[in-house]
Order: structure tokens, then C-alpha cells, then sequence
């Protein structure tokens, strides 16, 4: 999906990677080491996700999607109340559903299946790094989906106005979800990359929750404690 | 499941138990057939001046007094006690005739058993809903014509009550049934749902991870370990869209007769081709996603046959709230306008007609687009009937 950053933009960014399998978190760390990433701390649990990446504010978070203590899209909600600009890669061994969803609410930027090559997780690594979403075609799915679920059934259930999409970003978004790269996605709709690009950030934009309020009530529907995400 | 109510152990247990309804039926019957025993009694005792033969009368009303309190005291609820009531009842009204001259009969008389069969009636609408009540009915009036032989006014109408009885009861106890049964099924599938959910957090995350990690470590090494990294990632992917599939469908159908296209088109996903699909259910009436999942398998068929070697393609449901839109892109090889014959050739547009006639049939469109970026696309859309 990201055709741009092959190879130049690895210079000196700086990772963390939580996973509570010791065997995949390790190999993801030695890959991302080899490709001249900086690997500057490991985590195994969501607390400990929250702390280090508190602690140290590297550029991506490479984050698994279940983790023991919490989970995902509590992790994304407690970083971005803390206001933490780390950008947040999610990595789920289980596919598309509604948890990678909430995460993206929450503040992730990207989201990759675990089967992914290592080419392809790589380029996703440093399209969060620059800021551009990573999407695949099964989070497009789900985003159109809650777009269109938020017009019909009004304010989700923290009571936000989630705002609509242009016909263009819907429009975009469809060709994501068919499988099309920006590249193709340009061609077709004669517009620049870098004007695709802008659009699916915008799509992004109007999907995640941005101020304290939204995120503390998210907090508590599933029950997690933003006051003092550190302990 | 938004939207509906849910089920909660307690309402459940209260719409579990059938005989919460049927059992009031049938204390109301017990009830019933005592007070028309009452009203028999002392409607006879209010003619007994006009009786030629009142010992019979005294019998009759013996019997049916009999049978009232077995049935009180040890109530039998099974097809043959109702057999031997109906029988009894029968009896008793063509036993009238013994009772009463033709002219008092002629006049419009009541007969001996009075309402008391109506109790026969009520319970084989209970027994055997509204085909049991109506037949009991159709029997107990049957003998109320035998038992005049000229028909009077209060004959008719008398008859035409007991059909009605018999029939609405009985339909009431149908429908008690049937939501019975499927509110039992709806649960069925929720456990099974849940049952399943709760195995894909703990055991099937940790498979996939390991098979993933299989797979990818396997590529590392290369040679022989490359193929066995590549069977561990066709499991992993097997696996995966077992575990994220939704079933929910199941229960959507045995409650709302409406049925989830997620479930429905999970079998079309493989290596090359990705189901895209909202969080939500994307609902259809089960008649017309039954179509809408024939015209998306045809199109998933055409391709496997023609869009080349090592195309991919992408399923997405979309649901804009005034229709169902399924979107069918492969990245092969597009129809040129200038290859048409050669596609009709091929069978390609035959395939893609077959596709617009269904879709034409449910009262949407159908439409084969070829990419500027090489591909075929494939858009069906159904709208949603205007009772939404």
C-alpha cells in the first residue's frame, strides 16, 4: 500500500516492540535491527508498552493487538490521552476485526497481519515513521463500514458526532478496500500520489477521537484507568 | 445483534419454558369446564317442566359431573382423555334427543351438555394447535346438526363460535410454539458464538502467532524448510478466517428471518481472494442474499477462469444505508472494448448476463467495468426494500 520511503527513510528511527510471544517479539526486533531501525526498548505486557513508550518516545510503536494487561486499543487510548506522538504500527495475528478498529479510533496509525512478508512490514514500519497510514484492504473495510454505520445510527456510543466523508474520500477509501494502491488509486481518479495520500489522512483524521474527553469516556467503557497509565 | 434486545439469563429462562403459556391454557380449560358443568346443570334444572324422559337428562349430567371432576382432580393432559371428553361431549348433545321431543328440540332448546363440549374443543387446540381445535369443533357441530336435524339459528351460530374457539386458541398455541423453538435455536447459536469466541482469544491467537512465526522464519532458512514454512502459512491463513468469520448470521436468521453476507461469503476467501467487510452485520432478507452470494460466486468463478495467473482480487460489502453494494475487483487481465467478441468467446460475458439477470430479478443492478489500471470490476447493488 506504501510505495514511497524504500529504503532512505530508516535513518535513525527509533522503535519499540510489544508482543507478549518472546519468539516473535525478538525476531521482529532482529529484523528491524538489520534494516537499520533502532530498537530502543521491548515490552511483553500492555503496561510495560505504556511505560517504555512514555519513558522514551521512540517514533513507531510496534504494537500486537492482544496483549496481557492491556490490550491494544486500551494501550493507543492511554498514549494518546497522554499526549505521547509516538506513531503506532498494530500487528494482529487474528485478522480484521472490530478491536483493530477501536485501536485506529484510539489513535493507531497503521495495522498489518502478522502473515505479512517482511518487505511489507518493513514498509509499513516506515510509513508510520513519516506519518502515513498504513491500511489494508480489510481496515478499509472496516472504516467504511463505521463511516456508514455512524450516519445511519447517529453518535457512536460515547456520544460523538463522528463527521462525514466527501464523496471523494468515500470514493477512496472503496478503491482501498478493492485492493488498489495509491499509485493505481492516482491513475484512475487523475490525481497526484501525494493528493491520495492527503486524502486517506483525512479519512484517518476524522475517524480517531482527539481530545481527552472522547478518550476518557472510551477509557471507561472498557473499564481502563487513564489517570495513571504508568503504574 | 445492536438494537435488539438482549438475552438475558432471566427473560430467557421465562420464554424457555413453554408450558408458562400452555400450562395457563390449561388450567383455564380445567376452570372452564367446571363452571359449564354449573351452567348445564341449572339450565336443565331450569327446563326440566318441558323434558319428556328427565331421567336421561340426570345421566347424562351424571356422566359428564363423572368426567368433570377426573379431570379436576387428576387432570390427564393427552390426546386420548380428550378423545374419551369429545366423545363424551358428542354423546351427550346427540344423547339430547332422547331427552326432549322433536318439537322442544325444533323450538330451539338448548341441549343437555350446554357450553360443557367447548372445554373438548379448547383442549385439542391446545394439544394439537389450530387443526386439532378446528376439527374438534368441526365434530362437536357436526353432532349439534345430527342432534336437530332442522337446523336452527342457534345451531349455526353455536357452531361458527366453536370453529372460531378452536381455531384462534389453537393458533395462539402455534405461535406460542414457534417463537418457542426459535428463541431455543437463537440461543443454541449464541452459546456456540460465544463458546467459540471465548477458544479464538486464548488458544487460536497463540496458534496463529506460531504458525506466522513458522512460516516466516522457514523463508529465512530457505531450501526444503521454505516448503514445510509454506504449509504452516496456508494453516495459519485457514485458521484465520475461521476464527474472524462471523456467525452471527445464524442467530440473525433464526430470529429476523434476515441473513449476515459476511457469514454467508466467508467460503469465497482464499490465498488470493480477501472478503472486505464492515464490523457490522450487512443484513438481507435470506431470499435475497441467497442470490446476492450466487451472483458474487459467479463472479469470483470468472476470476479464477479468466483473470490470468497470479491475479488477486477483493470482495467488499458495502452497506450506504439505502442499499447493499458488493464490489468484485481482480488485478488480471481487464476486457478491452475492442476484445468484446473475444470475451463473449470466452464466456466471460455470458457469465456477467447471468449476473445482471439475478440482480435485475432482486430489483438492482449489475455492472463489469474494466480498470484504467488493467483489472475487472464488478458491482452489484441491491437496494434495501422501502420498509427499512
Amino acid at each position: 500500500m506504501t510505495e514511497q520511503g524504500q529504503g532512505s527513510a530508516a535513518d535513525h528511527v527509533t522503535v519499540v516492540v510489544a508482543d507478549d510471544h518472546p519468539m516473535w517479539r525478538d525476531a521482529v526486533a532482529r529484523d528491524l535491527a538489520d534494516a537499520g531501525f533502532e530498537v530502543v526498548a521491548t515490552a511483553d505486557d500492555g503496561r510495560a508498552a505504556v511505560a517504555r513508550t512514555r519513558a522514551l518516545v521512540p517514533d513507531v510503536l510496534v504494537l500486537d493487538l492482544n496483549l496481557p494487561g492491556l490490550d491494544g486499543p486500551e494501550v493507543c487510548a492511554a498514549l494518546s490521552a497522554a499526549r505521547v506522538p509516538t506513531r503506532i504500527l498494530i500487528l494482529s495475528a487474528s485478522g480484521d476485526h472490530k478491536d483493530v478498529l477501536d485501536a485506529v479510533k484510539a489513535g493507531a496509525l497503521g495495522y498489518l497481519v502478522k502473515s505479512a512478508g517482511r518487505e511489507e512490514f518493513l514498509a509499513a514500519v516506515r510509513a508510520t515513521a513519516a506519518g502515513d497510514p498504513v491500511f489494508t484492504p480489510g481496515l478499509a473495510g472496516l472504516v467504511l463500514g463505521e463511516f456508514r454505520r455512524a450516519r445511519t445510527a447517529g453518535p457512536d456510543q460515547g456520544g460523538r458526532e463522528i463527521p462525514e466523508l466527501t464523496e471523494r474520500e468515500t470514493e477512496i477509501l472503496r478503491y482501498v478496500a478493492t485492493g488498489m494502491g495509491y499509485k493505481e488509486i492516482a491513475a484512475t481518479l487523475f490525481l497526484s500520489h501525494r493528493t491520495v495520500q492527503n486524502h486517506v489522512q483525512n479519512i484517518f483524521g476524522k475517524l480517531q477521537m482527539h481530545n481527552r474527553v472522547e478518550l476518557a469516556r472510551f477509557a471507561m467503557e472498557r473499564g481502563l484507568d487513564l489517570g495513571d497509565p504508568a503504574t | 445483534m445492536s438494537g435488539r434486545e438482549p438475552l438475558t439469563p432471566g427473560r430467557a429462562a421465562v420464554l424457555l419454558d413453554e408450558h408458562v403459556v400452555v400450562r395457563g391454557l390449561w388450567r383455564a380449560v380445567d376452570v372452564f369446564r367446571c363452571l359449564a358443568l354449573a351452567y348445564a346443570v341449572w339450565s336443565a334444572w331450569e327446563r326440566r317442566e318441558e323434558m319428556v324422559n328427565p331421567t336421561v337428562a340426570v345421566v347424562i349430567l351424571g356422566v359428564l359431573t363423572g368426567w368433570t371432576v377426573v379431570q379436576t382432580v387428576r387432570p390427564m393432559r393427552t390426546a386420548r382423555a380428550y378423545t374419551v371428553e369429545l366423545a363424551i361431549a358428542c354423546a351427550a348433545i346427540l344423547g339430547t334427543r332422547l331427552v326432549d321431543s322433536p318439537e322442544v328440540i325444533t323450538s330451539g332448546a338448548k341441549t343437555i351438555p350446554s357450553i360443557w363440549p367447548s372445554a373438548a374443543i379448547v383442549g385439542w387446540a391446545v394439544l394439537r394447535g389450530w387443526r386439532g381445535g378446528v376439527v374438534a369443533a368441526a365434530i362437536v357441530g357436526a353432532c349439534s346438526f345430527v342432534e336437530v336435524i332442522e337446523p336452527t339459528a342457534n345451531t349455526v351460530t353455536n357452531t361458527i363460535l366453536g370453529l372460531l374457539l378452536g381455531g384462534c386458541i389453537g393458533y395462539c398455541v402455534d405461535l406460542t410454539r414457534a417463537s418457542h423453538a426459535a428463541l431455543a435455536e437463537a440461543m443454541r447459536v449464541e452459546a456456540a458464538r460465544a463458546e467459540r469466541d471465548r477458544l479464538a482469544r486464548t488458544v487460536h491467537d497463540g496458534v496463529l502467532q506460531t504458525l506466522a512465526f513458522i512460516n516466516r522464519r522457514a523463508i529465512d532458512i530457505g531450501g526444503e524448510t521454505a516448503a514445510l514454512g509454506a504449509m504452516a502459512g496456508e494453516q495459519e491463513r485457514i485458521l484465520r478466517t475461521l476464527v474472524s468469520q462471523a456467525d452471527l448470521a445464524e442467530v440473525d436468521r433464526a430470529v429476523s428471518g434476515e441473513a449476515d453476507l459476511r457469514g454467508l461469503l466467508a467460503h469465497v476467501e482464499t490465498d488470493d481472494i480477501a472478503l472486505v467487510a464492515p464490523a457490522e452485520p450487512v443484513l438481507l432478507p435470506r431470499r435475497v442474499a441467497d442470490e446476492v452470494v450466487a451472483a458474487v460466486e459467479a463472479a469470483v468463478d470468472n476470476v479464477r477462469k479468466h483473470a490470468g495467473q497470479g491475479a488477486r482480487a477483493w470482495v467488499l460489502l458495502d452497506d450506504d444505508g439505502a442499499g447493499v453494494q458488493v464490489t468484485i475487483r481482480d488485478s488480471g487481465v481487464g476486457v478491452e472494448a475492442g476484445r468484446l467478441d473475444e470475451a463473449v468467446g470466452q464466456g466471460r460475458l455470458g457469465v456477467s448476463s447471468s449476473i445482471r439477470g439475478r440482480l435485475a430479478d432482486l430489483g438492482g443492478t449489475a455492472s463489469v467495468t474494466s480498470g484504467a489500471a488493467g483489472g475487472t470490476t464488478v458491482e452489484l447493488r441491491v437496494p434495501h426494500a422501502p420498509a427499512r
